[in-house]
């Protein structure tokens, strides 16, 4: 029973140690000596990352629980099982070296109290996600993730500098003005995650409902989706899945993860790459390795992670493409990241047909992606800093200037491509292995779109790096001094790249070493040099003036921001004129129509009160001789 | 000891009045010790019936005291007649003296109903006057043929008695669709004679209504109870829907009590339901006492301007049946009963009726009140509102007594 208060400690800690500083901003807001408090904050994030490295490396894998609400067979039940043990150590590691990077980044800032709790209890919420194996306590996780979220993105709420901004101010298209503020971002972050969580909420409600089991590995799966059939099953999961889509920027719901490019980058950097929004495709990976839908025969099933499947590549696709038009540091991220997602999405759904080997091969590339795009991240924000302009700018001469920043791209990017040798192309033949698969079961599809994706993605990440060392506009405002924290937290993120790569070349892992296997095949090698030229291209050829029209149509993110910010509101409307129909209809019921109609019938009541006793007479005599001649007639 | 103690009060009361053209005042000494030598003649189990009866006669004399008419002195014999009626019809069982007190108690409110300050008020006697001949005959027709088709066993009989019965009953208290002079007499006469036919004359008709049908009931009697639940509801929806948009007050409390006779007659269909026939009585009485208590009240503020605002709306308040006041509990027992005796819908139609009255109570309570209430006037008031408040303490008495007296409810030899 060691175990639990460790779990305990490892939940709680971060938010304990981010109070002082919260508190402090209350009471005290801006003095020096509440100005250091974020150390302890940071302190905080590191006793996290110690025991999730204790969990990764001393404990037994299995399930640790403690009773809570028995009567209801709701517990606290920890998982430590091959996904966990590797997603915490990674989320408290990320969360550390974004809190010492913060620590630099943040330091000026208005609102630390804010910033820090919120920092922490986003950090203590995914850890709670990550180790959760009760849906209930995984919810509460889950809702940390939003509430913190919606904190951090809207951060800097005053709304007073562009530098915070996302799009351009002042451009119009249509009724739409193509600029979002960080309090806009807030909101549309909150309402996107929790449209999608209460159809969650209400899945696992029904969950609960046809088990009474909330434990995901002890769920009887199998016999559940017989019960409920085909529609029940479709119905459910998609439900279910409405959490992960919305919180992992699925199309649909994809502009608020632009959007959310409002908050500081340190936030960008944990929530919006690596952490929250892979909590959705985590969960489905959870899920999908308990429910072991390939040795299951549910056609409900395979709708699902067929849509599951599709909804990623298109999303993969979408985002990529978005991304290669995009010029907005911070932005161009964060659609790229939306397109790792998809990819992430679509190979573990491809596990219904391939097995666990997709899911792993899902599971290391989110590994792989949280690492070089945080370090993206984290030196956009550098950049952002030294620069003061949030679009992409920078040229050889910069990039002397801010060496460790231009190194430390370079390596993320090949890192992240897929060119071989580097990480992720062991990770991408894991992947493509995965679609040559599908081949074989007869759908082509799947395969091209990861070929295609893989080349716009590896395209746009070398636009990153000459936009903003090689070839972009000289900075109009340069700040290239200090920032000595933030490189040594990005330099060591990147470095992390260098470590999996040993991981999968020296077989340390078993599972990472069959990548190895799948790196040496013709398809792997073909889309590698493919991927190659087109990064090599890109970075000598970044932008292409004769292709501007159609550069603005992806800037402007192919218009889906007009389903947010536009039908949606129309939508909207029509529910307010609606409502408002209906309350008017109930006002005119209670306050016209029923006092009109009464008032009608008392003067109706009051007509025969003519006053003479002749007609009253008539009145009582015709009455009693009605009602005698009816009794009469009923008595015979 | 019982018919010496009726005796003298009737001699009392007589020779009160006769002396009071010598001197007002006698008339009211000899009236009210009369009513209260007529309340001792009661068995102990029925002194609760002849206390609460004897404050609102008191009530009645007391108002009566406070202004002038023409036969000054007598009319407090009136009322003591009254009393002594109401003391007389609770305890016998005698078939001839139920139908003599029936007579007792409408003749004299004749010659009420015409008294004022001022002029005699003929055409509201006319009017009042055809209406209670009328329901005494069609009374006293529908009674004898009860009485006889009960012992004959003929149940053509028995229905057409039993609608007479009915019928009188809603004419001499006014019930809807015969409640046409109701209106008519309450805004046109002077308030207080008002206030008496309003009180303590309604409570002779009911209960020899309920001796002699409980009395005579028989198998046939379920099949005709619906007759008197439309008879109820129509009676409460006329009333209460009626008063909405009257102005006068006077007006509004004939239609109120329109309203509340409907009330009253609704708990008649419990006589189906023997065991449960005491909660219907126990509601009747308390209904008859709690719209007494609060016509008195309002007719008093109607007449003389001045009757504090706290007094209306305990009044108001009453009637509308807000619990812990008298109007509650009386609805309650009757809703009780009406529940029991399987006629949910008439419940629920008597609730909707309360609510439909809470605006023109309220109204009336706003209008008639005025500041805190002094003087001799609030002394009435006060007295009502004391009697309506009197249930703040559970009735569980009230009905434990109705229980113990519910024996009564018979007529010798049916």
């Amino acid at each position: 029973m060691n175990e639990i208060p460790m779990f305990a400690v490892l939940f709680l800690f971060p938010v304990i140690s981010s109070l002082p500083v919260a508190l402090a901003w209350i009471y005290r807001p801006g003095e020096d000596w509440a100005r250091k408090l974020p150390y302890l904050s940071v302190f905080g994030l590191f006793v996290s990352l110690l025991i999730s490295l204790n969990i990764l490396f001393n404990f037994e894998e299995g399930f640790y629980s403690y009773p809570w609400i028995e009567d209801f067979n709701i517990n606290f039940v920890f998982v430590v099982d091959y996904l966990s043990k590797y997603m915490g150590a990674l989320t408290a590691f990320i969360a550390f070296l974004i809190g010492v990077y913060g620590l630099e980044y943040m330091r000026d800032d208005y609102r630390l109290g804010w910033y820090w709790f919120f920092f922490n209890t986003f950090t203590a919420s995914m850890l709670l996600v990550v180790y959760s194996d009760n849906l209930f306590t995984l919810l509460i996780g889950w809702e940390g993730l939003g509430i913190a979220s919606w904190g951090l993105i809207g951060h800097w709420f005053r709304d007073d500098d562009d530098i915070a901004f996302v799009g351009t101010q002042g451009r119009k298209v249509g009724p739409l003005e193509m600029s979002w503020s960080p309090s806009t971002g807030g909101w549309r972050a909150i309402s996107t995650i929790r449209f999608g969580d209460m159809p969650m909420f209400f899945a696992i409600a029904a969950i609960y409902a046809l088990t009474g089991n909330l434990d995901i590995h002890s769920i009887p799966w199998e016999g559940m989706f017989e019960e409920i059939g085909y529609v029940g099953t479709v119905a459910l999961l998609l439900l279910f899945l409405m959490g992960p889509f919305t919180k992992s920027a699925q199309l649909p719901f994809s502009e608020w993860l632009m959007t959310a490019m409002t908050g500081p980058t340190t936030v960008s950097a944990l929530l919006h790459s690596a952490t929250m929004v892979a909590a959705g495709t985590y969960l489905f990976m959870r899920l999908t390795w308990y429910i072991e839908p390939w040795e299951l025969n549910i056609p409900g099933l395979e709708t699902i992670y067929l849509l599951v499947l599709f909804l990623g590549l298109i999303s993969a696709l979408y985002g990529a493409s978005v991304a290669l038009g995009l010029r907005e540091r911070k932005v161009l991220l964060a659609a790229s990241t939306m397109s790792s997602l998809g990819l992430m999405f679509a190979s573990s759904a491809a596990s219904f047909w391939v097995g666990e080997a997709a899911l792993i091969v899902a599971f290391w590339y989110l590994i792989v992606h949280a690492f070089a795009k945080a370090s993206l991240f984290l030196v956009a924000g550098h950049l952002i800093h030294a620069t003061h302009d949030r679009f992409c700018s920078g040229n050889l001469a910069f990039a002397r200037k801010m060496k460790v920043a231009f190194a430390v791209t370079i390596l993320a990017t090949i890192s992240l491509a897929g060119i071989p040798p580097f990480t992720a192309y062991w990770i991408k033949s894991g992947m493509d292995g995965v679609m040559e698969h599908l081949v074989a079961d007869g759908m082509l599809l799947p395969f091209y779109l990861l070929v295609i994706v893989s080349l716009i993605y590896s395209a746009f990440l070398a636009k990153f790096l000459s936009l903003n060392f090689l070839k972009g506009e000289a900075p109009h405002h340069e700040h290239t001094e200090g920032g000595q924290l933030m490189k040594l937290a990005y330099t060591l993120m990147v470095s992390m790249q260098i470590v999996l790569l040993a991981i999968i070349l020296l077989h340390y892992e078993e599972h990472a070493s069959h990548f190895v296997e799948e790196g040496f095949l013709t398809t792997s090698l073909t889309v590698g040099i493919l991927v190659t030229a087109s990064y090599l291209i890109v970075l000598f050829k970044p932008a292409v003036p004769a292709f501007s029209r159609i550069g603005v149509f992806l800037t402007d993110r192919m218009y889906l921001p007009f389903l947010n910010d536009y039908i949606l509101p129309q939508i909207g409307w029509v529910v307010i004129r609606v409502v408002d129909a209906c309350n008017r209809g109930v006002d005119f019921f209670f306050h016209t129509a029923i006092p009109s109609a009464f008032e009608a019938l008392s003067r109706a009541i009051r007509s025969i009160q003519k006053g003479y006793l002749r007609v009253y007479m008539k009145i009582v005599a015709g009455s009693i001789m009605l009602f005698l001649v009816i009794f009469s007639l009923m008595g015979w | 000891m019982t018919e010496i103690l009726l005796m003298a009060s009737v001699v009392l009361l007589t020779l009160g009045a006769a002396f009071s053209l010598k001197d007002a005042r006698i008339g009211f000494v000899a009236s009210v010790i009369s009513a209260v030598l007529a309340v001792t003649s009661l068995e102990p189990e029925m002194y609760f019936f002849g206390a609460l009866i004897l404050v609102i006669g008191l009530l009645n004399i007391i108002t009566l005291y406070l202004s002038d008419n023409q036969i000054k002195g007598i009319d407090y014999a009136i009322v003591a007649m009254l009393i002594f009626a109401t003391v007389l019809v609770i305890q016998s069982t005698n078939l001839a003296v139920l139908i003599g007190t029936f007579v007792l108690v409408s003749v004299p409110t004749y010659v009420l109903v015409m008294l004022s300050e001022n002029d005699v008020k003929l055409e509201v006697g006319i009017k009042y006057i055809t209406f209670m001949v009328f329901a005494t005959v069609i009374f006293i027709i529908g009674t004898f043929l009860l009485v006889y088709s009960h012992s004959n066993m003929n149940p053509t009989l028995y229905v057409i008695g039993y609608v007479l019965l009915i019928l009188g009953l809603g004419l001499e208290v006014g019930i809807a669709p015969l409640h046409e002079w109701v209106p008519d007499v309450f805004s046109a006469a002077d308030p207080i004679p008002v206030s008496i036919i309003a009180s303590i004359a309604k409570f002779v008709p009911f209960i020899v209504a309920f001796k002699l049908i409980i009395a005579t009931a028989n198998p046939v009697t379920s099949s005709i109870t619906m007759f008197v639940a439309f008879l109820a509801v129509l009676s409460m929806f006329a009333g209460n829907i009626g008063a909405l948009t009257s102005r006068e007050p006077g007006r509004v409390l004939g239609y109120s009590t329109v309203a509340n006779m409907g009330y009253a007659l609704s708990a008649f269909v419990a006589v189906v339901n023997f065991d449960l026939i005491y909660l219907a009585i126990a509601g009747v009485l308390m209904q008859l006492f709690a719209n007494s208590a609060g016509k008195i009240g309002f007719f008093t503020a109607i007449k003389d301007r001045g009757v504090g605002t706290p007094f209306t709306y305990t009044f108001a308040l009453s009637f509308i049946g807000m619990p812990p006041l008298m109007g509650f509990w009386s609805k309650l027992f009757i809703v009780l009963a009406l529940v029991y005796s399987g006629y949910m819908w008439l419940a629920v139609l008597l609730v909707i009726n309360s609510a439909i009255s809470v605006p023109y109570y309220i109204r009336l309570a706003k209008e008639l009140g005025e500041g805190w209430g002094y003087g001799v006037v609030n002394l009435v008031a006060l007295i009502a509102a004391i009697f309506i408040l009197m249930t703040v303490y559970p009735p569980d008495w009230f009905l434990q007594s109705v229980k113990g007296i519910v024996g009564t409810f018979v007529v010798a030899g049916v």
